[in-house]
């Protein structure tokens, strides 16, 4: 395939460009370009997309500028307060991570020294001195309940039902 | 001062520097006024589907918006906006097209250039279709950038992010290619110069 540009495609180009051809042409490049073929092909083209695009352009169904810049906004304004939001999440991630290690780490020791405490909570009850049995009703350990199994269970909703109602504003 | 204070104001700051808009909206309408009809034509040409066309030339601007660099672009003047603007909407093609569930160029609805079209252009637009068919996307969007757009071959290689030694040669294939399928379907084409 010969690629060597014909000298005259120039002229020729800028002729089109401006909307000029063939009539601010003159007579020898019009002769020229009806038999040079890389010419020939350079007008049909050029001609024939100027056209299309003229056509398309005129059919072309706009919206509004204005609702195109205000949807670009809001685009623009939930991307920056996701970014900024983005180091608060890691930051809370990073502390639930943390308190689960805690939590391990706690339940590891606890369980390595015999958990110690539940047997001190035991005597607690027991100790008549302080009547923590007053504070419950005297059926519940009947049935097989202490204080002892009744403290955790009672920090551990609280801590579940604190991250949830935490969780549930977090989203709203 | 508690930091509850000190906070809010930090990130409205930061908000207002971030959020603040490339272009007003006033001149961003007189640059989509100027600008707008010609990218929807080449989307819609490049891909032959008006629909998409709409949708991407909307995602363009969006994207054109959003984007950090307009704010550079404005100072180098509303061309290289303009060429930046081509070439979010070519990317977004390619895009299109590499996803699986891409339309065919050969659903082409034939009612779409029908409409509000001088015979001479009508002429054109009935040669102009089938032929562009024909060709592979890469070839119609050099074509299109080229021959309707004027762009040269440094800016259409800027804008399609291919090497511009390599469009002089791309462009020569393609221009020969679809000036023979013009010619066949209209052996009087080449002879009205």
């Amino acid at each position: 395939m010969n690629l060597a540009a014909c000298p005259r495609e120039k002229e020729i180009a800028v002729l089109l460009a401006l909307g000029a051809w063939p009539q601010a042409a003159a007579p020898e490049l019009c002769t020229h370009a009806a038999t040079c073929r890389a010419c020939a092909d350079l007008v049909l083209v050029t001609q024939t997309f100027q056209q299309a695009r003229a056509q398309s352009a005129a059919a072309a169904p706009l919206a509004a500028p204005g609702a195109i810049w205000w949807r670009a906004q809001l685009r623009r304004r939930n991307a920056a307060v996701e970014r900024m939001g983005r180091p608060l999440l890691g930051a809370q991630i990073f502390a639930l991570a943390v308190n689960l290690v805690l939590a391990v780490g706690f339940l590891g020791w606890e369980a390595r020294h015999g958990f110690a405490w539940l047997n001190w909570l035991e005597q607690l009850r027991q100790d008549s001195a302080l009547h923590l049995d007053a504070l419950w009703p005297s059926t519940l350990f009947t049935s097989g309940w202490s204080p002892a199994l009744l403290i955790p269970v009672l920090a551990m909703l609280a801590l579940v039902g604190g991250v949830v109602v935490y969780l549930g504003s977090e989203k709203q | 001062m508690s930091w509850e204070s000190v906070l809010p104001s930090v990130f409205a700051g930061d908000a207002s520097r971030v959020i603040a808009p490339p272009m007003d909206s006033d001149a961003f309408a007189g640059f989509y006024e100027r600008s707008a009809r010609s990218l929807w034509a080449y989307l819609a040409r490049v891909s032959g589907d008006p629909a998409l066309a709409d949708d991407l030339a909307q995602e363009s601007y969006m994207r054109f918006l959003c984007a950090v660099r307009p704010a550079a672009l404005l100072a180098e003047g509303e061309v290289a906006c303009r060429r930046y603007l081509f070439r979010i909407a070519t990317n977004l093609l390619r895009d299109h097209w590499r996803r699986p569930s891409t339309a065919s160029i050969e659903e082409i609805p034939e009612e779409f250039f029908a409409a509000t079209a001088s015979s001479a252009q009508a002429d054109s637009a009935a040669l102009l279709t089938p032929a562009l068919a024909l060709m592979r996307p890469r070839e119609r969007q050099l074509l299109w950038l080229a021959h309707a757009e004027g762009y040269s071959h440094r800016e259409i290689a800027e804008i399609t992010g291919l090497a511009s030694a390599s469009i002089r040669l791309l462009l020569f294939r393609a221009r020969r290619k679809i000036a023979r399928l013009l010619r066949q379907q209209n052996p009087q084409a080449g002879s009205q110069l």
